[in-house]
């Protein structure tokens, strides 16, 4: 007590002269007694934005078109895929302004605010002598009338929507914080076909739907696709042989590699995050478990034991942990345990069945297919919490995450007898529902990661 | 046991002793420090001048100023005269009386007892002196000149307080007759525009602030609601932003960022598009309009003031 009180004296005695002393200070930024003004207040709604045609110092017949027309499309994906993120409204095309070239650098705010952009994304297109194109992309705030972002990219005649949706990168994570995820590329199975005898092949398109192929003939079903990381070999489960198991196909030569021999079912492959192995489930003893394999092939290594169905593997984006479904409890659960197979813990407890996980790139959610009065996509936290059920079709299944792990394409099924499905996309917040516009049918979308340089 | 207990005691002891002790000496230092530092205390008295207007929230304060060394620098610079100063300079004080009693009616509502404070009486006298220094320059009084060169101020400056301090009894006058030009511009005219570092007797009232405080945000409120939320978890972040306006009501300057609560691990992403929409929030509804001209740039005017945004939810 006794030493309290001089304690507490000396704070009060001592306290007055520091703060005069500090007081002179030059402006120290908390001032006490200053002025404050609270503001709250805002929109959960698309930003207003405008993205007119890119102008081109000089008019020049490419392969890939008049550079005019191309910096009109340039703006016209740019635009697609921004306001396909839901997080952007673009101005009409009937609101635009007409950019000369020298504008391009030099905005013209005042008539943009006006407009109604709160952003302006502009750019240039220029012809190049040997056969590349150079796309500057600008992006500017309106209001605060300055430049945000800048970029500029040169490439082949022919891959010139890879700028659009760079450009369409830059400005989305400038915007929205988020990262990138428009240039990147799906891979998934194209279906083609009456009901009773649907032609399955493997295809690959650009993120927005565009620039697809088929990568199979299509005499044999194939399902489940997973891209690499690196982007270079495409693991999927073929019935070719009758014998339904594990192949790797190598986009850059089209070869189909037989991954998994001699084992009456191999399924359901996924790449690790370091490329280096193959998650996959196999049946043995009519115990079907997961177990993993070098991706250039090689002795595999049981993960799992349990009986019961063990399957859906899918890693944690540092590869430390793996998130699968099993029906051990009588039912299709979550479970996640480490990388070796150890700690598994069942993280879903919610009424119906879970399937499919998907570990989301940021590694804070996990994106499932959930069962009981119809099938949904939903998320949950990694440790099982903050379940939340993002879409409510018919049949909703097999959730991807986008690169940046905002947004989940999916598959949705038809009600009725055609059995007919559909890629789908939707936001993390469980708007902006969107249909692809795939040339065909699809199932089974695996959404890889931005494109490398 | 025992053997564990024992020394427990001789270090609770010790430490008691040890804590009274170096409090005794903490405490010998700071009164000491407050002994030594006479010229912080001064202040107080001096608040006077004043004149504000009765009606809306200006309100006289005592000076916060508080050490003024610089005084004797003016002094010296002018002419190194004798310390006789006596009255030179009759006219100064005049002025400063009439504010004295002014500053008795609004000073009541500020209490810095600040008058009682000082240690040291002679202190009165300085303070003043000390002030007008600094905000002399700026002010270019009749007075001044003469002022000056009387002052002798080098003396003043350093031996002249504890003179000052003397004559202070007195009255104010002898005391300005070294620098107190100075003092007076200072002290004198009204709340002035000088935002120079030293306080000025004339500060805005809680009133007054709330009342510009909800003119800005009505202003600016429209544009607020137009912001869009950058992604989920973003509400939680409070973004707090330092505006410098113009008398016209315009951006000074680029608002710079000055701090952020409740930022965590899921919304991080979001911080710097909260900090985009809170300069938008602003930027789209400049200039402000309306505001008392009066109250541009007293302290905590609103020439400088701080806005923190929040997205709702």
């Amino acid at each position: 007590m006794t030493l309290r009180l001089p304690l507490i004296a000396l704070a009060a005695l001592l306290a007055p002269v520091a703060h005069a002393q500090t007081q002179p200070a030059p402006t120290p930024t908390p001032t006490p007694g200053g002025l404050v003004v609270d503001v709250e207040g805002g929109i959960s709604a698309p930003m207003g934005i405008a993205i007119p045609p890119m102008p081109t110092p000089e008019v020049v017949a490419t392969a890939a078109g008049p550079t005019d027309a191309l910096g009109r499309q340039l703006a016209e994906v740019i635009t697609g895929d921004l306001k396909n993120s839901g997080l952007f409204k673009p101005l009409a095309s009937g609101q635009l302004l007409t950019v000369p070239f020298a504008e391009a650098t030099a905005p013209n705010y005042g008539g943009w605010s006006a407009a109604g952009a709160t952003a302006l994304v502009q750019g240039y297109v220029r012809a190049n002598g040997n056969g590349t194109l150079t796309v500057g992309c600008y992006l500017y705030d309106t209001a605060q009338q300055r430049e945000l972002a800048r970029q500029g990219y040169v490439l082949p005649f022919g891959e010139w929507r890879r700028a659009a949706h760079k450009c369409a990168d830059m400005v989305y994570t400038r915007l929205t914080g988020e990262g990138p995820y428009f240039d990147s590329r799906v891979v998934y199975v194209s279906e083609t076909g009456p009901k009773g005898k649907r032609v399955k092949r493997l295809a690959l398109m650009d993120q927005d739907g565009f620039n697809g192929r088929f990568l199979t003939n299509g005499q044999t079903i194939v399902l489940t696709p997973t891209l690499s990381r690196d982007q270079r070999r495409i693991a999927y489960l073929s019935y070719l042989d009758k014998k339904p198991t594990i192949y790797v196909y190598d986009i850059a030569s089209g070869r189909q590699t037989k991954l998994v021999t001699d084992v009456s079912l191999a399924f359901a492959p996924r790449f690790s995050p370091d490329g280096r192995w193959i998650l996959f489930s196999m049946a043995q003893n009519g115990n079907t478990d997961l177990y993993r394999i070098p991706a250039g092939g090689g002795q595999w290594q049981r993960l799992t034991t349990s009986p019961g169905i063990d399957t859906g593997g899918s890693y944690s984006p540092d590869g430390s942990r793996i998130v699968f479904e099993s029906d051990r409890s009588g039912a299709q659960q979550l479970y996640v345990m480490n990388a070796d197979g150890s700690n598994q813990q069942r993280i879903s407890f919610g009424n119906g069945r879970y399937a499919t996980p998907a570990w989301s790139p940021r590694g804070d959610l996990i994106a499932f297919t959930k069962i009981g009065g119809g099938f949904h996509v939903g998320i949950m936290s990694p440790s099982g919490g903050g379940e939340k059920i993002l879409t409510d079709g018919w049949q909703d299944e097999a959730p991807s995450w986008a690169p940046n792990g905002r947004v989940i394409m999916f598959f949705r099924s038809t009600e009725g007898g055609s059995g007919v499905a559909d890629l789908w996309s939707v936001d993390l917040t469980g708007v902006n529902e969107r249909r692809l516009p795939t040339p065909f049918d699809g199932s089974d979308p695996s959404w890889g990661p931005i494109r490398a340089d | 046991m025992t053997a564990a207990t024992a020394p427990s005691f001789d270090r609770g002891r010790a430490i008691e002793f040890g804590a009274s002790a170096a409090i005794h000496v903490a405490l010998l230092a700071g009164l000491s420090l407050v002994l030594l530092t006479p010229p912080k205390p001064p202040p107080p008295p001096a608040p006077m001048d004043v004149t504000i207007a009765d009606d809306v929230g200006l309100v006289a304060t005592a000076p916060q100023n508080v050490t003024p060394p610089a005084q004797s620098r003016a002094p010296e610079l002018g002419k190194p005269e004798d310390a006789a100063p006596a009255a030179p300079e009759p006219e100064p004080a005049p002025a400063k009386p009439a504010p004295a009693p002014k500053t008795a009616e609004p000073a009541p509502p500020k209490p810095r007892p600040a008058p009682v404070p000082p240690p040291k009486p002679t202190a009165v006298a300085k303070p003043q002196p000390q002030k007008p220094a600094p905000a002399a320059a700026p002010k270019p009084q009749p007075a001044k000149p003469q002022a000056r060169p009387a002052p002798s101020g080098a003396l003043a400056g350093i031996v002249g307080r504890s003179g000052a301090g003397t004559k202070s009894g007195a009255a104010n006058r002898t005391p300005r007759g070294s620098s107190l030009g100075g003092v007076m511009s200072g002290l004198g005219a009204t709340p002035n525009n000088s935002r120079s570092t030293t306080p000025k007797g004339a500060t805005m009232s809680a009133a007054a602030a709330m009342d510009i405080g909800q003119k800005i945000k009505q202003q600016v409120q429209p544009c607020a609601n137009r912001q869009t939320n950058p992604g989920p978890g973003a509400e939680r972040i409070r973004v707090t932003i330092r505006l410098r306006i113009n008398r016209d009501g315009t951006l000074a300057a680029r608002p710079t960022i000055e701090g952020h609560d409740g930022v965590d691990g899921d919304n991080a992403r979001y911080q710097r598009q909260v900090d985009d929409r809170a300069i938008a929030t602003f930027m789209g509804c400049q200039p402000l309009r309306g505001l008392p001209a009066e109250l541009y740039d007293v302290p905590n005017g609103w020439s400088n003031f701080l806005l923190r945004y929040k997205l709702p939810g």
